[in-house]
């Protein structure tokens, strides 16, 4: 393949031109996921490749005061610059779990949510956190919350076509929080995978509560979370213990070790709830 | 293609293909040999480099995405000051470096004493996490970074008074 082939959009409406002509070009921001997949001396990358992280609209975060707004080429290391307050604590420890400060230089949010192999580490905490992502082609956009790039079987399903653009993270207060990454943590393996919690309370009452586990499966059940809201806190150890039986059950999918560790980190989770 | 980029301080443009890792176009097209690429998967530290300022493994950057940009590698940044401050404040403290990973922890330190003037221990040792190599005490090693930091206060102190 000829370097030539590499495209340098200078702004995004070059880019969605780029996107729409050549559907099968290979979107590049940070990169650190495709290279090191690769672990010959020589790369092997389509014959044609779109280089976005120098863009712009892509490059910005910022707080307004509904949500955190942060372009999809922002890395995950001016992600941290922004800080915990910004990020919220649970953000802010999935994306610490990221490789070594120097791949959080390269890395990106968007290529962090955009795998098709497998969840990285960024997905549990977004989705607890019911953030919400941009796709951009030359027709318009179309924001799609992340629970939404869970396919069957638990596997990723991100869409096909369209560039990802932004990610909304809603501004919510939240009382409690949990974030555990387990297996192998430099890089992804089949039993890597981020356990996340989050919870708040009203008046005494458990007023919001969610959890995502997600490796090379994603799991979250809006029906056990809505099971346990409305529940007066703290929660006695029997219905803990019911919670925790339904949660064994939808790990039962995952390979055994990783379905232990779930039900010990719900477990754990349900352990805030119940003090 | 070529590209053109700013390696250690001069405008330079190299043949590049797109199967190039930047860290193998360093070593073979200007003989900057400081650079590895042994893990090619930014783990082992023994490529790192300034990229725009910021501290990266080469090998997990294409060549052709250096387009425009600026890389220091430790033969450029040898050059500095601030090189010789660090190789005196790892002196000071007792730090002996090997081969392995003395360019990495060098390069490390200076991305992080960019950063932040002053950092902590756990900062110190989340950085240079950067540069895996069990031939040098933690401890040790923190001590040399905050000598560091105060060697160069000093340093910019002085400037700054002249």
């Amino acid at each position: 393949m000829l370097a030539s082939d590499v495209h340098f959009p200078k702004d995004l409406a070059e880019a969605l031109d780029i996107l729409r002509r050549r559907p099968g070009i290979l979107i590049f921001a940070g990169g650190t996921d495709i290279l090191r997949e690769q672990g010959s001396r020589g790369l092997s990358l389509p014959p044609e490749i779109l280089c976005i992280q120098d863009l712009p609209e892509l490059g910005r975060a910022g707080l307004s005061e509904r949500f955190l707004e942060i372009g999809s080429a922002v890395t995950i290391a001016e992600l941290l610059d922004l800080g915990e307050a910004a990020l919220t604590p649970l953000l802010a420890e999935a994306l610490r779990g990221i490789g070594n400060s120097a791949i959080r230089n390269l890395a990106t949010i968007g290529g962090n949510l955009a795998s098709r192999q497998r969840f990285m580490d960024s997905w549990p905490a977004l989705a607890c956190l019911d953030g919400l992502i941009e796709l951009r082609d030359q027709g318009g956009s179309t924001w799609i919350n992340v629970n939404r790039l869970v396919g069957e079987g638990g596997r990723p399903a991100f869409p096909e076509g369209g560039l990802l653009t932004r990610i909304r993270v809603p501004i919510e207060r939240w009382d409690a929080y949990a974030l555990r990454k387990v297996g192998p943590r430099f890089y992804p393996a089949p039993d890597t995978a981020v356990f996340a919690f989050v919870a708040r309370a009203e008046k005494g009452i458990l007023a919001d509560v969610r959890i995502a586990f997600a490796g090379e499966l994603a799991l979250r059940s809006q029906a056990l979370e809505t099971s346990l809201i409305g529940r007066s806190l703290p929660l006695s150890p029997r219905e803990a213990s019911s919670v925790a039986d339904n949660y064994r059950s939808l790990g039962s999918s995952l390979p055994e070790g990783l379905a232990l560790q779930f039900g010990a980190l719900v477990d754990a989770a349900l352990g805030l709830l119940s003090r | 293609m070529t590209v053109s980029f700013i390696l250690n301080g001069e405008d330079v443009s190299a043949k590049a293909r797109s199967v190039d890792r930047l860290a193998d176009l360093l070593r073979h097209s200007f003989n900057l040999l400081g650079v590895r690429s042994d893990c090619r998967s930014g783990r082992c530290g023994r490529c790192l480099i300034l990229l725009d300022g910021r501290l990266v493994p080469s090998c997990l950057v294409p060549a052709f995405n250096v387009r425009g940009k600026e890389v220091v590698t430790i033969e450029g940044f040898a050059q500095t000051e601030d090189y010789r401050d660090i190789v005196e404040g790892f002196k000071s403290a007792g730090v002996e470096t090997c081969g392995f990973c003395e360019a990495p922890k060098i390069m490390a330190s200076a991305a992080l004493l960019d950063r932040k003037p002053r950092p902590t221990a756990r900062e110190i040792l989340e950085q240079l996490s950067c540069a895996p190599c069990r031939c040098t005490d933690p401890e040790a090693l923190v001590r040399a970074v905050q000598a560091v930091a105060e060697s160069r206060a000093r340093r910019l102190y002085r400037r700054a008074g002249q």
